[in-house]
């Protein structure tokens, strides 16, 4: 197993040495760059653009650049004040050192931007994927024990229709169903907030859960379908294996059965479907962000995508992609420790 | 057992509903009925307080509430002082001319009642600070009139000399307008540099708040600043600004009280707040950004017009064509309900208005220039085919693409979408494209479409602030900035009359400069260079609880912050 | 020419009549295939629609709902109901052209790999999982920006091909895994090496034999891509990324509908209906397809990565 591990870690590295090179060509072969157009005054003198792509690294060609993106520049002379002799050495440190350089945006260094963002996405979409599997897997349980009765039709139904409400158009109609329209009878205010994650000055329990009902909402819906049927599913298999036949000729109690048996049998599919699919919750979601207002992941790539702020593409890319490659290899880990029939080499 | 179980997790969750229920009524500190706090929203952080380097207006927001320029612009276009005691001007002795040797002085004297929120008073050392900051080869940036600032002299603690090695008009604003302030010299650190150093962050304050905490992507909070110089000011003790991505849920958010100003609000929501019981609309006298039709005179894919003219464009008569079937009133009317104004030149504001009749809107007349320019339609497909025409080979269609950007958001597309339809009735066939912002106006490198030439029409909002055109009609006209990569004449229009006429504009002498300018409106008319059609508005919105609230298309809303009340 | 016994040892005609009944049978099936149906001809039909979806009618801006515009009115006065149904030929075909795409890079790929295992399958499989760990939608933010327009005949400028290719070139990896997993299965099978025995190249072998065996889970992959690509192309657009204005989309007509949904609801509710049930259509269909292939969900176990 050990060996196992080891040799995919090596393939995890090769895998992201590859990426690494996709993701700098893709970021910056897109047309459009981040000297243009984010700004009021439409185009920058050109006198202006020489400094800056100066101070952006962007005078150097590409295989420069992306050397420089991974190993920094301190070693090298770089000409900083464009008099065009090479006098003073770089300032950057490369990402191999945890360097990932500076937002063109903000002038901020890119982990601290994303430091000031992650613990909101995670905030979030640890509830929102909290919320769905409490709801979804009472709900497969329950569809897959009941199957065909109406309860299970009803379930399912509701499980399709919520896998097929686009996110966007949902969070559009969350907010003018209970911000607009609906009010609070008391107070004759909006009945829940129109996002951000709490009120100001006030810390209470109640207002951050207020403040998170629309947007785990949104979220979760498709979260709640495909996971309700994808443990219906799983549980259907398990139910009408062999063994169980067994174990209820014995005369076993059927509760007894449905959890010591067939549910930890039918959950093991869905642990490792869900450790592949814990990487989203860094990426976080972009579109409950950015209709909820919370200032979160998805936010930040959305708008760095729009103002072509290259290195914070590249680092949330690049970490977004070691994330779900060390998450494919928790959950084959997960599997084999989990079901003794599987073995690696 | 079951039993015992069940219960212990009912007493569990009634306790945890009880609480959360108690801690959730606890009442809310109600701060915004003891102070007067007031609640702005945009749609995104400003990148950083130095609304030079960020350029996205966000920071011109927060940047008027902390800190003080030389000078500022009112909305009128008038220039007042807010750091300096008084405009220098050749009257005062403040600025004196060599003529001789073709330079200046301009001689700033500084307020001296005017501190830093720490108790240091601002002084010429701040000024002189700032300038050697800004013009750092190395971390500072590039400014209009940094090519004309030999260096900055401090004569005594309260006044400061710039010494220019030419006449330059922009004096006045070489330190204020909307983007550039005074920083401290004893607090920002000129290692870090202009462009990113901590104090852009974390200012410290001379204007009348203070920046309490910032929580990125999420609020900022500011509070009055104790020490600012003017007594009584400012009205407001607490701004908080608002992070709210959409549009409509920060419309709504003004609807339902939870903010008392929107920034920048577009014709359709200022349509449908102005008329809302509460809710006031305030729209700049002045309009900063101008919807302009650019029309290549290269060919597609090239840059210099001589040698591959435009087959379409290259043609004075079918940029006038063009002109004269946009139809301007209805677009500005039912599009944009009125807030926008039809505009035909360059030269529309004080104190430099020209007298340019402007183009009618007719289409017959349009058609009949494309006849006379040997575009004729022979086929009666609707499209019209060249024969006889200037630049293009017989035959060829009057097709091309009309591009626009969607960054600034609906009216604009739509405005889009119905010129498209206007030119289609006079033969033309324009294909509606759109293209992101930061492609249209990238480098030629980077793939620029205007900057590479890879582009027949184009059509976006552009404009200078203030009173003094001069810089702005230099990077767009110039022969010289034709070149990608060396301005934005990226209609590639050469005339060395119109550069005859630039060098001449930059005298200190109002009347000649006015006959200039207005010599300058003829010519562009004439040559249908970049047809300006309509302004865009510019406004804000805001609760009736505030008063003294002025949009301003010279700087932001918040540029006379200080003088802002609560109801 | 008489078919050879081996291949009518293969013949999947008797299955294939099994199949169809078994979908009949599945009444959600059925009506998502209706549905589909009805939503996929009025697109067609979308030409036949007295008003123009481009042509602007100032004065008629905004109208709600009535008689002359059953969905009524945009920004530019024009019908919303009309553009509703040429964005259903927009988002159908990108859906269409997205399967088409991933499909065929996905047979490609999981054939060889599986067809030749060894080097072949351990370089394929790595490349597949490399595309697998980049984060799909924050790519695809990416590369639609790149990719500027390739005109179609037949419709307006519009970036149909564009958005299919870049949103098929990062779904096509579930199908590779998923043919892979076929091939694995089937290789050791007694008519494979027969066939091998005889003579019969690879190509005949893949497309003759283990992948018709192996179709009922493709198929239903398919169908499931289908609804994927549609909301994806639909959440493109709505940020500003996929396909552009004036060319209606049901994204972009909801990004459209973006700045006024308080006030002019309509303009939201429709387009996003029209995603709604031609996406519930779809994955119905691919759950009665699933069952009807494969009702023991024997399969399943194959196929599922």
């Amino acid at each position: 197993m050990i060996q196992y591990i080891a040799r995919r870690l090596v393939q995890i590295l090769g895998i992201m040495v590859l990426l690494s090179i996709v993701l700098f060509a893709l970021v910056n072969i897109a047309p459009g760059g981040p000297l243009a157009g984010q700004g009021q005054s439409r185009h920058i003198p050109p006198e202006r653009a020489a400094a800056l792509k100066r101070q952006f690294g962007l005078d150097k060609p590409l295989p420069v650049q992306y050397v420089v993106w991974l190993v920094g520049n301190d070693w090298m002379r770089v000409d900083a004040d464009g008099d065009g002799t090479a006098d003073s050495y770089g300032t950057r440190r490369g990402i191999l050192r945890g360097d990932f350089g500076f937002s063109f945006q903000t002038r901020q260094p890119v982990l601290d931007e994303i430091r000031l963002r992650l613990p909101n996405t995670l905030y979030l979409m640890g509830i929102t994927l909290l919320v769905a599997l409490g709801i979804a897997i009472p709900a497969g349980i329950i569809s897959a024990v009941k199957q065909y009765s109406k309860i299970d039709i009803t379930i399912t139904t509701l499980a399709f229709a919520g896998q097929a409400v686009p996110e966007f158009w949902l969070g559009l109609l969350l907010i003018l169903v209970f911000y607009v329209w609906l009010q609070n009878p008391f107070t004759g205010e909006p009945l829940l907030p129109s996002g951000g994650m709490s009120s100001l000055d006030t810390f209470s329990l109640w207002d951050r859960t207020r403040h998170l009902i629309l947007p785990v909402m949104c979220g979760a819906l498709g979260w709640i379908a495909w996971y309700s049927r994808f443990l219906r599913s799983s549980m259907l298999d398990v139910l009408h294996m062999d063994y169980l036949r067994t174990a209820r000729a014995k005369g076993l109690p059927e509760r007894f059965i449905l959890y010591k048996h067939a549910l930890r049998n039918a959950i093991i599919p869905l642990v490792t479907m869900f450790a592949l699919d814990l990487p989203t919750i860094f990426a976080g979601a972009v579109f409950v962000e950015i209709l909820f207002s919370w200032p979160g992941m998805g936010r930040l790539y959305y708008q760095a995508a729009t103002q072509r702020d290259y290195p914070v593409l590249l680092a949330v890319l690049i970490i977004g992609a070691g994330l779900i490659l060390l998450s494919n290899l928790l959950a084959d880990i997960l599997y084999a420790t989990i079901d003794p029939r599987i073995r690696y080499e | 057992m079951s039993i015992n179980l069940n219960k212990l997790f009912g007493a569990i969750t009634f306790l945890v509903v009880l609480s959360i229920i108690l801690t959730g009524c606890a009442p809310a500190q109600g701060i915004q009925d003891e102070q007067r706090s007031i609640t702005i929203t945009i749609p995104e952080d400003p990148p950083s307080f130095n609304a030079i380097i960020g350029d996205t207006g966000y920071d011109a927001l927060v940047s008027n509430m902390v800190l003080l320029g030389l000078t500022g612009i009112d909305p009128d276009s008038n220039i007042y002082p807010e750091l300096a005691a008084e405009l220098p001007s050749q009257e005062n002795g403040g600025v004196v001319v060599d003529e001789n040797a073709g330079t200046m002085d301009v001689t700033w004297k500084i307020r001296q009642d005017v501190k830093w929120s720490d108790g240091t008073p601002v002084t010429a050392e701040d000024v002189v600070f700032t300038w050697n900051a800004i013009m750092d080869p190395e971390k500072g940036i590039w400014v209009r009139g940094s090519d004309y600032v030999d260096n900055v002299e401090k004569i005594d603690e309260h006044t400061v000399v710039f010494h220019y090695n030419s006449l330059y008009t922009g004096y006045l604003t070489q330190l204020g307008g909307e983007q550039l302030v005074v920083w401290p010299a004893h607090y920002c650190d000129p290692e870090q540099g202009f462009s990113q150093w901590d104090c852009g962050r974390e200012p410290l304050s001379s204007g009348p708040f203070v920046l309490k905490e910032w929580q990125v992507g999420d609020h900022m909070t500011f509070e009055k600043n104790p020490n600012y110089f003017e007594a009584g000011k400012p009205g407001v003790d607490e701004i908080v600004i608002k992070i709210v991505p959409e549009d409509s849920v920060r419309k709504e958010m003004l609807l339902k009280g939870d903010t008392d100003l929107i920034m920048w609000v577009s014709e359709t929501i200022a349509r449908e707040l102005d008329g809302q019981p509460n809710i006031s609309v305030s729209v700049s006298p002045t309009n900063r950004w101008v919807l302009r039709v650019y029309m290549n005179e290269a060919a597609r894919g090239t840059t210099d017009p001589v040698s591959s003219p435009n087959p379409f464009f290259a043609d004075v008569r079918v940029r006038q064509a063009v002109r004269q079937a946009i139809d301007v009133d209805t677009i500005a009317e039912s599009v944009f309900y009125g807030y926008s104004k039809p505009a035909w030149t360059e030269f529309a504001r004080e104190p430099y208005k020209c007298d340019v009749p402007r183009p009618k809107y007719d289409p017959e007349a349009a058609k009949a220039l494309l006849e006379e320019a040997g575009w004729k339609d022979t086929d009666g497909d609707g499209v019209r085919e060249c024969h006889g025409c200037a630049n293009a080979k017989e035959g060829d269609l009057l097709e091309f693409e009309l591009a626009t950007y969607p960054d600034y958001g609906e009216p604009i597309l739509l405005a889009h979408q119905l010129i498209g339809e206007q030119l289609t009735k006079i033969g033309m066939r324009p294909k509606l494209v759109v293209i992101e912002g930061t492609v249209m106006w990238a480098e030629a490198e980077d793939g620029g479409t205007e900057q590479s030439g890879n582009y027949d029409m184009d059509l976006w909002d552009d404009g200078y602030s203030g009173v003094d055109p001069t810089d702005y009609l230099d990077e767009i006209y110039n022969s010289n900035a034709a070149v990608p990569g060396s301005g934005w004449n990226i209609v590639r229009w050469i005339s060395p009359e119109m550069d005859q006429l630039l060098a001449e504009a930059r005298t200190l002498d109002e009347n000649k400069r006015e006959e200039v300018f207005c010599q300058m409106a003829q010519l562009l008319d004439e040559q249908a260079v970049v047809p300006l059609l309509f302004t865009i508005i510019n406004a804000d919105a805001y609760s009736s609880r505030l008063e003294g609230i002025q949009s301003n298309g010279n700087d932001v809303v918040t540029w006379n912050a200080a003088d802002w009340t609560v109801k | 020419m008489q078919p050879s016994t081996l291949e009518s040892a293969t013949n999947n005609n008797l299955e294939d009549q099994g199949v169809w009944r078994r979908f009949k049978r599945h009444p959600g099936a059925i009506t998502g295939f209706i549905i589909l149906l009805i939503i996929t001809v009025a697109s067609i039909l979308a030409p036949l629609s007295p008003y123009p979806p481009n042509e602007s009618n100032i004065p008629e801006r905004y109208q709600p709902p009535s008689l002359q515009h059953p969905m009524g009115t945009d920004a530019l006065g024009r019908d919303l109901l009309t553009r509703v149904l040429y964005g259903g030929r927009i988002s159908l075909s990108v859906g269409l052209l997205v399967v088409a795409i991933s499909m065929v890079l996905g047979i490609i790929v999981g054939s060889l790999a599986g067809y030749f295992g060894g080097r072949v399958d351990n370089i394929l499989m790595r490349i597949t999982d490399a595309a697998l760990s980049l984060p799909a939608f924050l790519v695809l933010i990416l590369l639609s920006a790149m990719m500027r327009e390739v005109d179609l005949p037949f419709y307006e400028t519009n970036n149909v091909l564009s958005i299919a290719l870049v949103i098929g070139l990062l779904s096509w990896m579930t199908t590779a895994r998923l043919v892979r997993a076929i091939f694995l299965t089937q290789r050791e099978m007694d008519y494979v090496l027969a066939a091998q025995a005889l003579g019969a190249s690879g190509y005949r072998i893949t497309m003759h034999h283990v992948l018709p065996n192996g179709i009922g889970p493709i198929i239903v992959e398919a169908t499931l891509e289908l609804g994927y690509a549609i909301i994806t192309e639909s959440g493109l657009s709505f940020l500003g990324f996929g396909i552009q204005p004036p060319t209606a989309s049901w994204g972009n007509l909801l990004s459209d509908a973006q700045g006024h949904f308080t006030q002019y609801p309509w303009l939201a509710i429709f387009p996003g209906m029209m995603i709604f049930f031609t996406i519930i259509s779809v994955n119905y269909i691919g759950d009665g397809l699933r069952d009807a292939y494969d009702p023991y969900h024997v399969l399943k176990k194959v196929g599922e990565v």
